[in-house]
C-alpha cells in the first residue's frame, strides 16, 4: 500500500516537472529567439538559418545606444521609464484605493458605479481616441509626457475589479476589531489592509508599469516630437530592415520589467 | 424620488429667508449661520461657475447645437469653426452645468439642514468635524473623487462624444475644416438598409463571440492550471519556472505579435523547417487560411495572456484557507475533487472580475488580427477579412476608410448588445451578488 | 458635504485648464489671420524666425538634411532665419496636427499625401512661377501638385524627385557566357534586363541549375509594384487623368494580360511571393546570391548596397575592395519590356514599354505656418540646382529638375524621360486613392497564391477569370469609396 502510494507520488512529480518544462519551453523559446535575433550580425532576420542567426555580434546593442541621430533609443527608454514609473505610482495608488473602497464601503452609488465601469470597458477604446486627442489639444497637453501619465493614471481605476476581488477575500472581521480600538477608516486602510494586500499591489504595479512599455496608440497620438517618443512608438517607426535593432530594443524593454 | 423632491420643495418654501438667499447667492445661508468656511466655498464655486459661463460656457453650449457656422479657410485667412472641437467643448460645458446643478442642490439642502439643526436646538457640525468625517465614515468620498473625475474626463466624455458622433455626418469628406451637422438617425437607417452590411455584421459577430468565449476559457484555465502547477508542493525552484512566463510577459504585446507573424510567414522559420524537411510551405496566415489563422490567433493570444492570469491566480491562491484542504484530505478527497469542490469555486469567485475583464478584453482584442493578418478584404465580407473581429472591422470603417460616423453608429449598436450581455452575466455572478461568500 | 469637495475640484480644475487653452486658441487664430491667397506670399521675409522642416528619414540618416539646413542657415543668417529639423514622424498627418498648431512649417512627402492636404486646404498654394526651379521641372511633375478649387488651378507643392519602381540585379550573378547566350542583339545589355521573357527564361534556368537559387523575385501583394503590369496593358487607376474616382480602371483595356504576366512570374518564384517575405528579405537575399533580381524604389539603393558590402566583407574582402566590388556589381535600372501578348513563353514576342506606378516627392508649406515667406525661401533654396545635385549624390534620388537630370545622365536622365513620356503613372492626387490599397493587395495576394494551388483549386486559369478578378477588385474599391458616402 505504502509503496504504491510513493510510486504514484513519484509519477505525479515526474509529470509535473515534465509539464513545467514543456510550458517553460513554450514560453522561453520565442523569447530566446528574439534575444538571439538581437545579437544577429546582419540586421535582417531573413539571413537566419532556420530559427537562429548565423553570426552573432553585439554591434546592434552598441548601435542602439550610440547611434542616436535617427533613433534616439536611450532617450526613448528614459521617457518610457518616466511615463511607466509615473503612471505606475499614480495608477496603482488610485486603483488600490478605489478597489478597497468599493469592496468595503456601502453607499448608494456603489452598485451603479460597479455596473457603469463594467459597461464602460466594453466600449472600443480607439473610437474615443479622437475625443481624447482633441481634449488634449484643448488642454494644451500635446507633446507633454505628463499628459500621457495623466491619461494612464486616470484610466487605471477602470480595472479595479480584479483588486476588488482580492479585497473581497480579506476577512472584514479584522477591520471591525480595529474600529473598536478607535481607528478611523483611513487608518484601518493604511495600517491593516495595505500590508495584507502586498501581492495585489505588486500585481497592480506590474501591470500599470508594463502597459506604457507596450502601448503605442496613445503616445503616438499625443507625442509628436521624436525626442518625446516612448520606446513602443519609436520601435514602430523603425525601418523594416532593422529587425535586430528592433529585437534589441524590445529585449531592453523587457529588462526593467523582468527586474521588477 | 419624485416624492422626496416635492418634499424638499415644500421644506424650501417653508424655510426662512436665509435659505432662500442661499438659493440666489450660494453659501450665504451658511455664512449667516456662522459656517463661514463652507459658505465661502459655495460662494467661490458660484462665482467660478458664472465666470466660466460668461467666458466660454454659453458660447460652447450654443456651439453644441450649431456645430459651427463659419467654414475655416486657411487660404483666405478665415479662422472658422472646428465642428469637432465645438461638439466636444459643448459636451464639456453640459457636464459643468450638470455638476453645478448638483452643487446648487447640495447647497440648498445643506442650508436647510443647518437651519433645521439650529431650530431643533442642536449645534450644527463644525467645518473641521465635517472634514474629519472624510477620512473616516465618508472615507470613500475622499478616495473616489480623483478616480471619478479622471474616468469622467478621459473615459466617459470620449464615449459620450462617440455616441453623439453617430448622430452627425462626421467622416468621409465631411471632416474639419468642413462643417459637421446633426443628421438624426440617418446613419442607423443607412446601416439597416444597406444590403452589404447585415451579412458581414452577422458573420463577424458570430466569429467574435466564438473567439471571445473560446479564448477566454482557454486563457483562463491555462493560466490557473499553470498557477496551480507552480503551486504544487513537490515543485522545487518555483521562481525558476515562474521566470519563463514572466519573461514572456515582459515583452510588449505588439513585438510578440510581429515576431509570431514573422515566425508563421512563408519565409519564416517554421516554413523554412518544413521546406528543409522536404514539405511544401504552409500559408498559416494567408488569405485561404481561415481556420488555421484563427487557431494561430487563439494560441498566440493564449501565449500573451496566460502569464498575467498566472501571476494573478498565484496571488489569489496564497489567500486560500488551507485548513479546508487539510480537512478535505482527511476526509479522503482526491486532488481532483479538491480542485473541483474547493479551488475552483474559490478561484471563480475571486477571479470572476478577471474572467469578465478577459472576456471584454478578448471581445475587443484589436491587436491580434491587426498584426497577424491585417490588410485583406475577403469575399463575402464588406471591407473585412474572415479573421477580423468587430473591432477590426470598425477600425477599417472608421479609421482606414474614414467613415467615422458610421463606425460610431456600429460601435454604439455593438456596445449596447455586448454591454447588456456582460452586465447580465456580471449582475448574476456570485462576486457581484454575494460579495461576502469568502469572508 | 460629500460632493462639495469633488465639485470644487472639478470647477477649479476645469477653469484653470480652460483658461490655459483659451490662450492657445487665440495664438493659432492669429497665425493665418489676414492672409489672403495672394497676400500670403508678400515676398517680405519674416526675420529672426525659426522654421520647422520635416524631411524623410533617409535624408536625415544619410546626413543630407543636416547639410541642407546648414547651407540654408548660412545663406539666410543675415535675415535671422533658421531652419531646424521638425523632429517628427516622417509620415505624420498634417490634417490632424496642423490645425492645433503641432505640425511642421515645411514638409517633404509624396505627392499623393501632399495633395490630400490640399483638399482640406491644410497646405498653401504656392507662387511657383517665382521659384528658380520653375522652368526646369517638367509639366508632368507640376501636374502632380495641381488642384482645382472654384475654377482656379493652384499648385501646392514643389517637385524634388521622381519615385518609381526600379529593377535591381547583380552583374556578378549573370552566367559567365552571357555575352554569347544572353545578348541576342549584342548591345552589351543582358537580354533579361531588356525584356521580361528573357528574365523569365533565365529565372527558370537558374532555379533548375540550383534549386535553392532563384532569378527574379518580388512579392506580388504590393500594389505599388504590381499595378504597373496592369497599366502597361491599358489599365489605369482613376479616369479623367486620375481625377474621377467613379471610373476605376484596374480592369480596363487588356490589363488582364498584366495579371497573367504576374501570375507567370509568380510561377518561377516560391511561396515567399505570397506574403511580404520577399519585400523584406530581398536586401539580404540579393546580397547572398539567392535572388538574381528584384524590384524596389530608388531610395532603397543604399540598403541593397550596404548589405552587399557586408556580404563581400564576409567573403574576405576588405572594406574598400568590398565597396568597390558592390558598386560595380549592384545595378539599378529601368524595367524590362513586356511581350504584347502577355505570354512570357512566346518566342520572339512583340515588345511594349513597361509602365510603372510612381510618385513625385516634393516640398509643401503648411497653412498653419506663421512665416510663409521664410518657408518659401527655404523651399526655393532646397530645390536649387546645387541642393538637388547634393541630394542625388548622397541619396541617389532621381531628380525632377531637368538640368540636374541631364547633367547626371544615365539613370536619372532615363527616369526623367520616362516621366516625360508618361511611362511613370503618377499616383492620383485625390483622397480616394487611399481606398485602392487593400482591395488591390487582396487581389494580388490571391493571384500569387493561385500559382501554388493545386490544378483543381486554381481560380485564375485564363484571361477571362483574371479579368473577372480585376473587376471584383474594382468593385471593392468602388464599394469602399461610395457605399457609405
Amino acid at each position: 500500500m505504502m509503496k504504491k502510494h510513493s510510486f504514484g507520488k513519484a509519477f505525479d512529480v515526474a509529470w509535473t516537472y515534465a509539464l513545467l518544462i514543456v510550458v517553460g519551453f513554450i514560453f522561453f523559446f520565442p523569447c530566446l529567439w528574439i534575444v538571439l535575433a538581437s545579437f544577429s550580425k546582419s540586421g535582417s532576420i531573413y539571413s537566419f538559418e532556420g530559427f537562429f542567426p548565423t553570426t552573432y555580434s553585439i554591434d546592434t546593442f552598441k548601435k542602439l545606444f550610440t547611434d542616436t541621430t535617427m533613433y534616439n533609443y536611450p532617450r526613448w527608454f528614459f521617457n518610457t521609464l518616466f511615463v511607466a514609473a509615473g503612471s505606475c505610482i499614480l495608477g496603482t495608488f488610485l486603483t488600490i484605493l478605489t478597489a478597497y473602497t468599493m469592496s468595503r464601503f456601502e453607499f448608494r452609488a456603489r452598485k451603479p458605479m460597479m455596473k457603469t465601469t463594467m459597461v464602460l470597458g466594453m466600449f472600443p477604446s480607439f473610437m474615443g481616441m479622437t475625443a481624447v486627442y482633441i481634449l488634449m489639444t484643448q488642454f494644451g497637453l500635446i507633446n507633454q509626457i505628463w499628459g500621457l501619465i495623466l491619461i494612464y493614471a486616470a484610466g487605471a481605476p477602470m480595472g479595479y475589479l480584479t483588486q476588488k476581488g482580492f479585497f473581497d477575500t480579506i476577512p472584514k472581521a479584522i477591520d471591525e476589531a480595529a474600529k473598536i480600538d478607535g481607528a478611523n477608516s483611513a487608518q484601518i486602510f493604511w495600517k491593516i489592509n495595505l500590508p495584507l494586500s502586498k501581492p495585489i499591489i505588486v500585481y497592480t504595479a506590474l501591470t500599470s508599469f508594463t502597459w506604457p512599455w507596450s502601448d503605442f496608440i496613445l503616445p503616438k497620438l499625443l507625442l509628436k516630437e521624436k525626442d518625446l517618443y516612448t520606446v513602443a512608438v519609436g520601435l514602430m517607426s523603425l525601418d523594416e530592415t532593422e529587425f535586430s535593432r528592433f529585437a534589441a530594443g524590445s529585449v531592453f524593454i523587457a529588462v526593467p520589467i523582468v527586474i521588477l | 424620488m419624485l416624492e422626496g423632491f416635492k418634499n424638499y420643495i415644500g421644506v424650501f418654501k417653508n424655510s426662512s429667508w436665509r435659505v432662500k438667499l442661499s438659493a440666489l447667492i450660494m453659501g450665504s445661508g451658511q455664512i449667516i449661520y456662522g459656517r463661514i468656511a463652507k459658505g465661502l466655498i459655495y460662494l467661490f464655486m458660484e462665482i467660478a461657475f458664472l465666470f466660466y459661463m460668461i467666458a466660454r460656457g454659453f458660447k460652447d453650449i450654443k456651439g453644441f447645437f450649431t456645430l459651427g457656422t463659419q467654414k475655416a479657410d486657411a487660404w483666405l485667412g478665415i479662422a472658422g469653426d472646428n465642428s469637432v472641437v465645438m461638439l466636444l467643448m459643448g459636451i464639456f460645458a453640459w457636464i459643468i452645468v450638470a455638476l453645478f446643478i448638483g452643487v446648487y442642490i447640495s447647497n440648498i439642502k445643506d442650508a436647510i439642514n443647518i437651519e433645521n439643526t439650529i431650530i431643533s436646538g442642536k449645534h450644527p457640525k463644525a467645518f473641521i468635524e465635517e472634514l474629519k468625517e472624510l477620512i473616516d465614515r465618508k472615507f470613500y468620498v475622499t478616495v473616489l473623487v480623483l478616480p471619478v473625475i479622471g474616468i469622467c474626463v478621459f473615459n466617459i466624455l470620449p464615449i459620450i462624444f462617440m455616441i453623439l458622433i453617430s448622430f452627425t455626418n462626421y467622416g468621409g469628406s465631411t471632416v474639419p475644416p468642413e462643417l459637421v451637422d446633426w443628421v438624426g438617425l440617418d446613419n442607423f437607417k443607412k446601416i439597416l438598409t444597406l444590403s452589404k452590411f447585415a451579412p458581414t455584421f452577422i458573420r463577424i459577430l458570430g466569429w467574435n463571440i466564438l473567439w471571445a468565449v473560446v479564448s477566454t476559457t482557454l486563457n483562463y484555465f491555462a493560466g490557473i492550471g499553470l498557477a496551480l502547477l507552480l503551486n504544487k508542493d513537490c515543485v522545487k525552484g518555483k521562481a525558476f519556472f515562474r521566470a519563463f512566463p514572466i519573461l514572456a510577459y515582459a515583452i510588449p504585446g505588439f513585438i510578440t505579435l510581429l515576431a509570431f507573424k514573422f515566425m508563421f510567414s512563408y519565409g519564416g522559420p517554421v516554413n523554412q523547417m518544413i521546406r528543409n524537411a522536404g514539405g511544401t510551405p504552409i500559408g498559416f496566415l494567408d488569405l485561404d487560411a481561415k481556420w488555421i489563422a484563427r487557431l494561430i490567433g487563439l494560441l498566440v493570444n493564449c501565449w500573451i495572456s496566460v502569464p498575467s492570469i498566472m501571476l494573478l491566480a498565484t496571488g489569489h491562491l496564497s489567500n486560500r484557507d488551507m485548513s479546508l484542504y487539510e480537512a478535505a484530505r482527511i476526509d479522503g478527497a482526491t486532488p481532483f475533487q479538491q480542485f473541483k469542490k474547493l479551488t475552483l469555486p474559490f478561484m471563480l469567485f475571486a477571479t470572476m472580475p478577471v474572467l469578465l475583464g478577459q472576456f471584454i478584453g478578448n471581445f475587443n482584442n484589436f491587436g491580434i488580427f491587426y498584426f497577424l493578418r491585417g490588410g485583406l478584404y475577403l469575399d463575402g465580407y464588406f471591407l473585412a477579412s474572415d479573421t477580423d473581429l468587430l473591432i477590426n472591422w470598425l477600425y477599417n470603417l472608421s479609421i482606414d476608410n474614414n467613415y467615422y460616423c458610421i463606425g460610431a453608429a456600429i460601435s454604439l449598436i455593438i456596445f449596447i448588445i455586448t454591454s447588456v450581455i456582460s452586465l447580465a452575466v456580471y449582475v448574476n455572478s456570485p462576486s457581484f451578488k454575494e460579495e461576502d461568500t469568502f469572508q | 458635504m460629500k460632493r462639495k469637495i469633488a465639485m470644487a475640484l472639478v470647477a477649479v480644475m476645469s477653469l484653470s485648464l480652460l483658461n490655459g487653452c483659451g490662450g492657445d486658441a487665440k495664438k493659432s487664430d492669429s497665425a493665418s489671420e489676414g492672409a489672403a491667397t495672394s497676400g500670403i506670399f508678400s515676398g517680405e521675409l519674416e526675420e529672426n524666425v525659426t522654421i520647422q522642416v520635416l524631411e524623410n528619414d533617409t535624408a536625415i540618416s544619410k546626413g543630407y538634411f543636416s547639410q541642407l539646413i546648414e547651407a540654408f542657415n548660412k545663406e539666410y543668417e543675415q535675415y535671422g532665419i533658421t531652419a531646424v529639423d521638425a523632429n517628427m514622424d516622417q509620415y505624420l498627418d498634417l490634417a490632424n496636427d496642423g490645425p492645433y498648431g503641432y505640425g511642421p512649417d515645411v514638409l517633404y512627402q509624396a505627392n499623393d499625401v501632399i495633395m490630400q492636404y490640399a483638399q482640406g486646404k491644410h497646405i498653401l498654394p504656392l507662387p511657383v512661377e517665382k521659384l528658380d526651379s520653375y522652368s526646369q521641372i517638367p509639366e508632368a511633375a507640376w501636374q502632380a501638385y495641381m488642384v482645382s478649387v472654384d475654377g482656379n488651378t493652384y499648385t501646392c507643392g514643389v517637385p524634388v524627385n521622381v519615385q518609381a519602381p526600379m529593377l535591381y540585379y547583380r552583374k556578378d550573378l549573370l552566367p559567365e557566357d552571357w555575352k554569347e547566350s544572353w545578348d541576342a542583339n549584342s548591345n552589351d545589355i543582358p537580354d533579361m534586363i531588356e525584356d521580361w521573357k528573357n528574365m523569365y527564361d533565365f529565372s527558370v534556368q537558374r532555379h533548375q541549375e540550383n534549386p535553392s537559387q532563384y532569378g527574379y523575385m518580388k512579392s506580388l501583394y504590393d500594389v505599388y509594384f504590381s499595378s504597373g503590369f496592369l497599366f502597361s496593358y491599358g489599365g489605369y487607376i482613376f479616369g479623367d487623368n486620375n481625377t474621377n474616382p467613379e471610373d476605376i480602371g484596374f480592369a480596363a483595356g487588356d490589363s488582364a494580360k498584366g495579371a497573367w504576366i504576374l501570375s507567370q512570374l509568380a510561377g518561377i518564384m516560391n511561396e515567399d511571393c505570397i506574403d511580404d517575405t520577399i519585400t523584406t528579405n530581398a536586401y539580404s537575399k540579393l546580397a547572398d546570391g539567392t535572388y538574381f533580381a528584384t524590384l524596389s524604389t530608388p531610395d532603397t539603393y543604399s540598403t541593397f548596397y550596404d548589405e552587399l558590402v557586408n556580404e563581400y566583407v564576409g567573403q574576405g574582402l576588405n572594406q574598400e575592395e568590398a565597396q568597390k566590388k558592390a558598386e560595380e556589381n549592384l545595378v539599378m535600372t529601368g524595367l524590362p519590356k513586356l511581350p504584347e501578348s502577355g505570354n512570357l513563353t512566346e518566342d520572339n514576342p512583340k515588345l511594349v514599354d513597361s509602365k510603372t506606378m510612381g510618385g513625385v516627392n516634393g516640398y509643401a508649406i503648411s497653412s498653419y505656418t506663421k512665416y510663409p515667406n521664410a518657408c518659401l525661401a527655404f523651399v526655393n533654396f532646397a530645390t536649387s540646382y546645387e541642393m538637388i545635385m547634393l541630394r542625388n549624390e548622397t541619396l541617389g534620388i532621381a531628380p525632377a529638375r531637368e538640368d540636374v537630370a541631364s547633367d547626371l545622365g544615365g539613370l536619372s536622365e532615363a527616369m526623367y524621360e520616362e516621366l516625360d513620356k508618361g511611362n511613370i503613372v503618377l499616383m492620383p492626387s485625390i483622397k480616394e486613392v487611399s481606398q485602392i490599397w487593400t482591395p488591390g493587395q487582396t487581389f494580388f495576394t490571391d493571384l500569387a497564391k493561385d500559382a501554388f494551388r493545386s490544378e483543381a483549386e486554381k481560380k485564375y486559369k485564363d484571361l477571362d477569370s483574371m479579368e473577372a478578378g480585376l473587376e471584383d477588385m474594382c468593385n471593392q474599391i468602388h464599394d469602399a469609396i461610395y457605399t457609405l458616402e
